[in-house]
């Protein structure tokens, strides 16, 4: 129990909590059931890319791409479906399918070419973000709204019945895909490799681990979520616009370093990530609330990323000094 | 003890301008615990390199159970069944004992990793072992001690048929050296082969059955254990012929100031208490074998690395060294052991290393004066005859002497009087090597001091004026250049730790 | 191939630099031959326009990427500094000459948090980047209440300031740039600063080793990268006149891509002045003539992009071999 109280992600739980306390007693639209969905909108994209940054984030690495990319994702997909008629669900594979490749790429820019994640992935930030406007031509993309039968793929996320009862049936498929997830970092060999390629990673080649692909699986991991993650966000947004999407990625690595994992590789947890989203979104939703200006969240987000590691590495320091 | 499991026969490696190892042979028997010795280059790693795949030989044979074989990896060896437990560990700190113990062959139920049944056979393993580790506590939260344990059992859980122990017991308590021994001659009732690698001599009376020796890559000759003293073994280590003839007596005025007191110094467990004086012109060696703890001494004088407790005096006057950047404004100057690591900067040129310690005294305002700047460094390539064709050569273009050199034309231009030189001769040929034995008196006859750290006797008995002795972070002796001789700095340096 | 890279004129100007002018005239010409009319003083004008400002956040940057650092975040803080000396000079009509100060100011203040932080904590560079780069884009808005800001056109009485980039025919930014970058390459080759941190992104150990205070000299770094980086928002707005709240990440690539094409190494330890203007010129260039072209910015982010990629990979694997 005491261990429990020592983890980082139990003390952010406990603040996000209290923070979520603070803003209902100062807001009373806050309190509001449809502030709540509006809350869990936002936050389905934003858990889907941090369950997928995660893995890339253990590694040691980071992956910067997955912002620009998810919206390049969300582009091409509502882009089949307006101008060609693809059935939602085909649309819906290729945007998936066109993230893990972007995943691959960086995986493989990162691990066979031995290029610095940071830089790797910056770049691939760029030329989705590229690519994205070029495919579209520049045209904003609507996917199906609710209103028409192509529209059933917002009911996985929000379940809309008559004019105002919404249900958060998104719920369901996360907490789905979270346990999944849960699985997979700690029970499968990606998982424990992607583990221990952020520990040592020579140690672990020596140990006869091929932890070139499994180093490049932590970066395919991270793309497919990020191609899941435009699912979600065309179902959150009226209208995917090309040329955005920078800086989406700060709310999701921002969320898995607030959730405990080390930005200096081999330490994270999938339910540690999920509670950063959750904490973040809060304090993102709420700082207008209480009469701050949206503007501030950027700022405010920014100085948590900061704290989150001097929180590491204070730690690191005192653990030397033993 | 057992038939031979694994004979090594004639074996021959050498590397571009060293034999390593000249025709060595060497063999375990089933149920034996052989200690291999010898001082630091003395062969016996690259003997042990050669075995488990990771340098292949020039020439030899090597039978393991009845057959000739040849490994290109250690991962081939350990299937084979010869593990090695090193002396710096290879886990990964961030997996918990039983992943790391199955690392790479983990068992799968479908999909999942059966980690029930990794905990299980660790558990077994430990059982087996008689120790008591918990399989799923994290790795990094061992002791050194419980960590190296885990080797162990991975290593047995490879069923290896020979395991070989490099220096086991260097970082572990007392305690734990009861532990590990306790272990070992489990396995050896269990009829493995283990070769035991060590320096220190006590050890190697309890716990090994037969005593191999090495010397400069050559085989000296094996005993049984039983049958030989201390004194045989460290005849056989030290038994070299001395090329150089040593100093005789010590060239330092009995009456010469002490520039440099350092008192009770503590630094971790490698530097515990240390307390010394250099005069001035002195050549001061410090002896010891591989982790006595000489180089985290002068790491901590110089305030490379933080010190918990000690006071450093400085011509009488106490000084308060907390960085390297403090040392060097009290005039300290260190050759580090590791050059190319912490003495150059490769990529730059000899110009821009020689005025890297006191560029202040080569700018005017922020610029850098070029011209005085070329003008120091080539007086200095001239004096130390450093072999290059410009001063604007490139540091990593220059041989092993050449680049020492250089590092101590750093300190010379900062005009240090206090020389810290560790292994300064390391990995340069014989002809290099007397030029920098000469740079050093000339250093010592301006009335500079040095500090030298060396592994070689013949360089200790050579160059020193007085000679400390330090064995697992304590100084066990000081002796004066006149009374020194190799038994008596190798007994020193070989103190007895179990009693 | 050999003998021409021992040639004595070859080896002092540099075969890489010589390799990045010849494409960069090839680039030309066949911009040339492609597009109708390119040739001739109004596209070279036009794409000189992009190298006074993307030269000094090249340049700032190069002191970074030279001790083994990052910075990203350089594209939003221009936008930053741009912005909020220019909300300055619109709303409280403070004099011309301390806006400018200003601006350089604000970009010294990022450059020393950056530096701080990546020196005296070690913070993982890319997490201060990515943490500056949205702080950046915050304060920005937040200051100017997100609104667009329009800095003082020509024929306006604090027009003046545009004679920094163009004096009548004379381009003054031109010349400007080239000064700079003088100057940065005397600072980076011939001072202590300079000296410090090539030696220190090479093997910062040793220097440390050799009494040199490595945390201090790490951090002016990046405090020389956020002056520069101040300085190029001066020159942005004096080209296009308009800045808007939230952008300006583009230009973070397009700083690195000039810098690492130039040789400068990611790994630190290695940096040409003289090779990130000659490859500031290409991106310039580059952009140009995708414009000319009839296509858009997001073909230039593809490109830049590829790049990056090869211009580091070409440096990786250089330096694997050589171990």
């Amino acid at each position: 129990m005491k261990k429990l109280f020592k983890e980082q992600k139990f003390i952010v739980l406990i603040v996000a909590i209290v923070l979520y306390v603070i803003f209902a007693l100062l807001s009373k639209e806050f309190r509001r059931y449809t502030t709540i969905i509006q809350m869990l909108d936002f936050a389905y994209y934003v858990v889907l890319m941090a369950i997928g940054v995660t893995f890339p984030l253990i590694t040691g690495g980071v992956d910067l791409s997955i912002g620009t990319g998810m919206i390049c994702y969300a582009l091409v997909g509502g882009f089949m479906i307006r101008n060609y008629h693809w059935p939602v669900v085909l649309a819906m594979l290729l945007s998936v399918l066109f993230g893990l490749v972007i995943g691959i790429l960086n995986g493989t820019l990162v691990s066979v070419m031995g290029l610095p994640p940071f830089l790797a992935t910056l770049c691939t930030c760029m030329i989705t973000r590229g690519l994205g406007t070029l495919l579209v031509n520049k045209q904003a993309v609507p996917w199906p709204t609710n209103k028409v039968p192509e529209g059933w793929f917002h009911s996985i996320f929000k379940l809309t019945i008559g004019r105002a009862t919404k249900i958060p049936t998104g719920l369901i498929p996360i907490a789905i895909i979270v346990i999944i997830m849960m699985f997979v970092l700690n029970h499968t060999r990606v998982g424990r490799y992607t583990i221990a390629i952020g520990s040592n990673r020579e140690a672990t080649r020596l140990s006869g681990v091929n932890v070139r692909i499994y180093h490049i699986a932590a970066y395919a991991i991270c793309g497919l979520f990020a191609g899941l993650a435009s699912i979600a966000y065309a179902a959150a947004t009226p209208t995917v616009q090309p040329g955005t999407g920078a800086g989406l990625e700060l709310d999701a690595i921002g969320a898995a370093i607030v959730g405990g994992v080390s930005a200096a590789g081999g330490v994270g947890s999938i339910e540690g990530t999920v509670i950063g989203v959750l904490f973040i979104q809060i304090l993102k939703i709420g700082l207008p609330f209480i009469g701050l200006e949206a503007n501030w969240q950027q700022i405010i987000l920014g100085l948590i990323l900061i704290g989150a590691v001097l929180v590491d590495v204070i730690k690191k320091r005192k653990e030397a000094a033993l | 003890m057992g038939e031979v499991i694994l004979e090594m026969k004639e074996i021959d490696k050498s590397f571009p301008g060293v034999h390593a190892l000249d025709h060595v042979s060497f063999d375990v028997k089933c149920g034996e615990v052989h200690a291999l010795m010898g001082e630091n280059g003395a062969g016996k790693s690259t003997l042990m390199k050669v075995l488990t795949g990771i340098y292949s030989k020039d020439s030899g044979s090597i039978i393991f159970d009845g057959k000739e074989i040849e490994f290109h990896s250690t991962r081939e060896a350990q299937e084979a069944g010869i593990v090695i437990v090193h002396q710096e560990l290879n886990m990964i700190g961030d997996l918990t004992v039983a992943q790391n113990i199955f690392i790479g062959r983990e068992p799968k139920k479908g999909f999942r990793i059966d980690d029930k049944k990794m905990i299980e056979d660790s558990k077994a393993l430990f059982d087996r072992l008689k120790i008591h580790i918990d399989p799923t506590e994290k790795m990094s939260e061992l002791t050194v001690g419980k960590q190296q344990m885990c080797e162990i059992a991975k290593a047995i859980s490879h069923n290896a048929k020979v395991i070989i122990f490099d220096e086991p017991s260097a970082a572990l308590t007392e305690k734990e050296i009861e532990d590990l021994f306790a272990i070992i001659r489990d396995l050896r009732s269990q009829n493995l082969g283990i070769v035991y690698i060590s320096h220190r001599m006590d050890e190697i009376k309890v716990i090994t059955d037969r005593v191999s020796v090495m010397r400069d890559g050559t085989y000296v000759g094996t005993l049984i254990t039983e049958d030989c003293t201390k004194e045989d073994i460290i005849n056989m280590m030290v038994g070299r012929v001395i090329y150089e003839k040593p100093k005789e007596k010590s060239l330092v005025a009995k009456d010469a100031p002490v520039v440099l007191k350092v008192e009770h110094l503590n630094a971790g467990h490698m530097v515990q208490d240390i307390s010394f004086e250099l005069k001035k012109g002195e050549i001061l060696g410090f002896s010891g074998l591989m982790g006595a703890g000489r180089t985290e001494t002068a790491r901590a004088i110089f305030g490379a690395d933080p010190k918990q407790s000690g006071e450093i005096y400085i011509n009488g006057k106490k000084v308060e060294i907390n960085s390297p950047e403090d040392a060097v404004k009290n005039g300290i100057g260190y050759l580090s052991e590791d050059r190319r690591r912490y003495g150059v900067v490769v990529q730059k040129t000899i110009i821009e290393n020689s005025t890297l310690a006191c560029l202040e005294d080569y700018t005017n305002g922020a610029v850098i004066n070029k011209g005085k700047e070329k003008e120091i460094t080539e007086k200095f390539i001239k004096e130390m005859d450093t072999k290059t064709p410009s001063s604007d050569q490139l540091v990593m273009n220059l041989s092993g002497g050449n680049q020492q050199k250089v590092v101590i034309t750093k300190w010379l231009v900062k005009n240090c009087d206090i020389l810290i030189f560790d292994e300064p001769t390391r990995g340069i040929d014989v002809g290099a090597k007397s030029e920098i034995y000469k740079l050093m008196n000339a250093l010592t006859a301006e009335g500079k001091s040095i500090i030298m750290i060396s592994s070689e006797m013949n360089e200790i008995l050579r160059m020193s004026d007085r000679i400390i002795v330090m064995c697992e972070g304590k100084k066990t002796g000081e002796i004066a250049i006149e009374e020194a001789t190799q038994e008596l700095i190798m007994d020193k340096a070989t103190r007895d730790i179990v009693a | 191939m050999d003998k021409i890279k021992q040639n004595p004129i070859v080896k002092k100007l540099g075969f890489n630099r010589i390799v990045l002018v010849a494409v960069m005239l090839v680039m030309y010409f066949a911009f040339c031959a492609l597009v109708p009319g390119f040739f001739g003083s109004a596209h070279i004008l036009g794409a000189l326009n992009y190298v006074y400002f993307l030269g000094f956040l090249s340049l700032g940057v190069t002191f970074v990427i030279a001790t083994g650092g990052i910075d990203f975040s350089i594209g939003p803080v221009m936008f930053c500094c741009a912005l909020i000396s220019g909300y300055t000079l619109m709303k409280f009509g403070v004099p011309m000459i301390l806006c400018l100060i200003f601006s350089v100011l604000i970009g010294f203040c990022f450059g020393l948090w950056n530096g701080y932080l990546v020196a005296y904590w070690t913070v993982p560079p890319f997490i201060v980047s990515m943490a500056s780069m949205n702080i950046a884009k915050g304060l920005a808005a937040v200051y100017t209440k997100t609104q667009s800001v329009s800095w003082p056109r020509s024929t306006d009485p604090n027009g003046w300031f545009r004679n920094l980039v163009m004096l009548g025919k004379i381009p003054m930014g031109l010349i400007i740039f080239l000064v700079a970058a003088a100057i940065c390459s005397f600072v980076l080759n011939n001072t202590k600063f300079g000296r410090y941190i090539l030696c220190l992104g090479s093997n910062r150990e040793a220097v440390r080793l050799s009494g040199v205070n490595t945390k201090k000299w790490e951090m002016f770094a990046y405090v020389m990268c956020g002056l520069l980086v101040g300085i190029a928002a001066i020159f942005f707005v004096g080209v296009y006149t308009t800045v808007q709240p939230g952008y300006g990440d583009q230009y973070n690539n397009e700083a690195i891509a000039g810098c690492v094409m130039g040789g400068t190494s990611m790994v630190g330890g290695l940096a040409s002045i003289g090779g990130t203007v000659i490859g500031v010129l290409i991106i310039s260039l580059l952009q140009e003539g995708i414009l000319a072209l009839k296509m858009t910015k997001d073909v230039q982010l593809i490109i830049t992009g590829i790049i990056v990629i090869v211009a580091v990979y070409a440096d990786v694997s250089a330096r694997r071999r050589k171990n």
